[in-house]
């Protein structure tokens, strides 16, 4: 089996995140994310397929005040160059495979219905918390909003807390 | 071992700078919108000022967007000011809390002192740092006093419109509590027009979030 | 000066361009870090990965003296730039209940569309998971309407809470993240497993 190429060194990688994120302040005076491309396109579907409920739905309503065109947005762009980019690393470290990764004391069927019910949560847990890992957490620190830290400290600290019972999962 | 290295390298370039951060005040210097040219050329044309009519005209007229202010002190402004003058003294042009009343593209904001001067010279300030839809009383009180207030009553023989402003004048002065005497028609004649609000764009807040 | 878009520099479109540009840095990053792996996500939580630590706050303090030396410069004016409000309820709550879908999904948003796009089909059904999820927050907004506006205190920064300059809590936290990243590498070797490896150079 061929050996994947190596990461990367993880200081330099984050190093080479940090300069990514100022890049992205830099440029339009907003950090990354991630979940409200997820969002946009929710959003965006429910208004092409029930228009008349998209306009009577509070969250849909609210949201047509703030930001226009639910998809000509930063994020749904970078999301799309997070695919391209992604896809160009993997690629050019011979990593591209259809698999799904597991623990190994985890079957694929289980593994996969926890991925769904872990994006479940997660989807629902970053419009609440207005921000994901990405957005809220790293974008949050960036610029040392009190928000950001907490829902950052919410997230890793109830991970934490849970691992033991989903170690079968990972372990 | 590589790793090692690294973190070390990691730290020992983050430590120092973390302490020049840490050390060296903010910079919240606002930067400067226009050249010095551009500003030298709009003081030449004159743009900012208005006159005591066209105020006078806004205020009877109630016209909702004009705000006025007072730039002299606070005891100043407490003696006299014009009709819904708000205050803001000279020296305190540039504090945060008057930042979106002086940025901002509503309302008309028209400065005005004893003369011109301290008008004049909020203008200027605000003028540079990019601001739109800011005025200079031109004459200031000295000036409107004379005009609206006790307005000189033209000879016999000048032109109609000496007199149409004559009674302009009177008209408000008696609408603003200035002199007495009777105006010979209220109605509004013919006033300069009101200069247009120009919609700054002002500065997109960035959306973020998610 | 930057922020571009906001100074005018550039326009709206080439914000969008620089947007997808943006992204890809952002994906090959990621990808050439591990991240679309959901073992070396996990991993963070069980002590023989912890790679999401350095990486995460490596980025962390880079961005923040990155922004604070920038405003230094003049290159850049912090207010403009966006800071994220802080609703107190809703920020604990969303969070807890992301710390839930991270430990059982493996990934996060970002992280799963980074791996997706290398074949990982638990990202792909993470992202579906993600769809949900959202759609449920959107349709049953009224339910939560009021949680999600709960505690609104503005955009306060850390530094301002405990009255300190930027500049110093970006440094007291640089220490911190040194001290955690030391911390990460003993139990990188402490927790090890055997048919685990980091494979990092």
């Amino acid at each position: 089996m061929k050996e994947a190429k190596k990461y990367m060194n993880p200081y330099l990688g984050g190093v080479l995140l940090g300069l990514v994120l100022i890049a992205a302040f830099w440029v339009s005076g907003r950090g990354l994310g991630a979940s409200g491309a997820v969002k946009s396109v929710v959003v965006a579907g429910v208004e092409t397929i029930a228009p008349g409920h998209a306009e009577t739905a509070t969250f849909y309503t609210e949201n047509k005040e703030g930001h226009g065109n639910p998809l000509k947005s930063w994020l749904v762009f970078e999301m799309l160059g997070v695919l391209v980019g992604g896809f160009l690393s993997g690629a050019l470290a011979g990593r591209l495979k259809f698999k799904v990764e597991k623990g190994p004391n985890a079957t694929n069927k289980i593994r996969l219905i926890f991925a769904v019910i872990g994006g479940i949560f997660f989807g629902f847990g970053a419009q609440l918390g207005r921000g994901c890992t990405s957005g809220s957490a790293l974008t949050g620190m960036a610029v040392l909003s009190v928000g950001g830290f907490v829902t950052m400290a919410a997230i890793f600290g109830t991970a934490f807390a849970l691992a033991y019972f989903a170690r079968k999962l990972w372990l | 071992m590589k790793k090692m290295n690294a973190r070390l390298l990691l730290a020992a370039a983050v430590i120092p700078l973390g302490l020049i951060i840490a050390a060296v005040p903010e910079n919240t210097t606002r930067p400067y919108k226009l050249t010095a040219e551009e500003l030298l050329n709009e003081v030449s044309e004159g743009q900012q000022f208005m006159s005591p009519d066209e105020i006078a005209h806004m205020i009877i007229s109630n016209d909702p967007s004009l705000q006025l202010i007072d730039v002299r002190s606070a005891a100043e402004y407490e003696k006299f000011s014009l009709p819904n003058a708000i205050n803001i003294p000279l020296e305190n042009l540039l504090s945060e809390e008057y930042v979106d009343i002086l940025n901002q593209d509503v309302k008309l904001n028209v400065f005005y002192s004893n003369s011109s001067n301290q008008a004049d010279q909020a203008w200027m300030i605000t003028r540079q740092l990019g601001y739109n839809n800011n005025y200079v009383l031109q004459g200031g009180l000295n000036y409107w006093v004379e005009t609206i207030m006790n307005p000189e009553k033209p000879a016999e023989g000048s032109p109609n419109e000496e007199f149409a402003k004559y009674d302009f004048r009177k008209g408000a002065s008696d609408a603003l509590g200035g002199g007495a005497a009777v105006s010979a028609s209220a109605g509004s004649g013919t006033q300069g027009n009101t200069p247009p609000i120009v919609k700054s764009k002002k500065k997109k807040g960035v959306q973020g979030g998610c | 000066m930057g922020p571009l878009v906001v100074y005018e520099i550039i326009s709206e479109n080439t914000n969008f361009l620089l947007a997808f540009l943006i992204g890809i840095s952002f994906g090959f990053v990621l990808e050439s870090n591990g991240f679309s792996s959901s073992r070396r996500l996990a991993g963070m939580f069980y002590g023989y990965d912890t790679t999401v630590l350095k990486v995460f706050f490596t980025a962390a303090i880079t961005a923040m003296l990155g922004l604070l030396f920038m405003s230094l410069f003049g290159w850049l004016d912090l207010s403009m730039i966006y800071i994220n409000p802080t609703f107190l309820w809703s920020a604990i709550g969303g969070g807890v209940i992301m710390g839930i879908g991270f430990i059982l999904g493996g990934y996060c948003p970002g992280t799963s569309f980074c791996a997706a796009s290398i074949g990982k089909l638990d990202a792909l059904a993470f992202i579906g998971g993600l769809f949900i999820g959202v759609f449920i927050f959107t349709e049953g907004y009224p339910l939560w309407d009021d949680f999600y506006k709960a505690k609104f205190m503005g955009s306060p920064t850390l530094n301002e809470m405990i009255g300190v300059s930027r500049g110093v809590l970006t440094f007291l936290i640089i220490l911190v993240a040194l001290a955690m990243f030391w911390v990460g590498e003993w139990a990188e070797k402490k927790f090890a497993r055997k048919d685990y490896t980091i494979n990092q150079r």
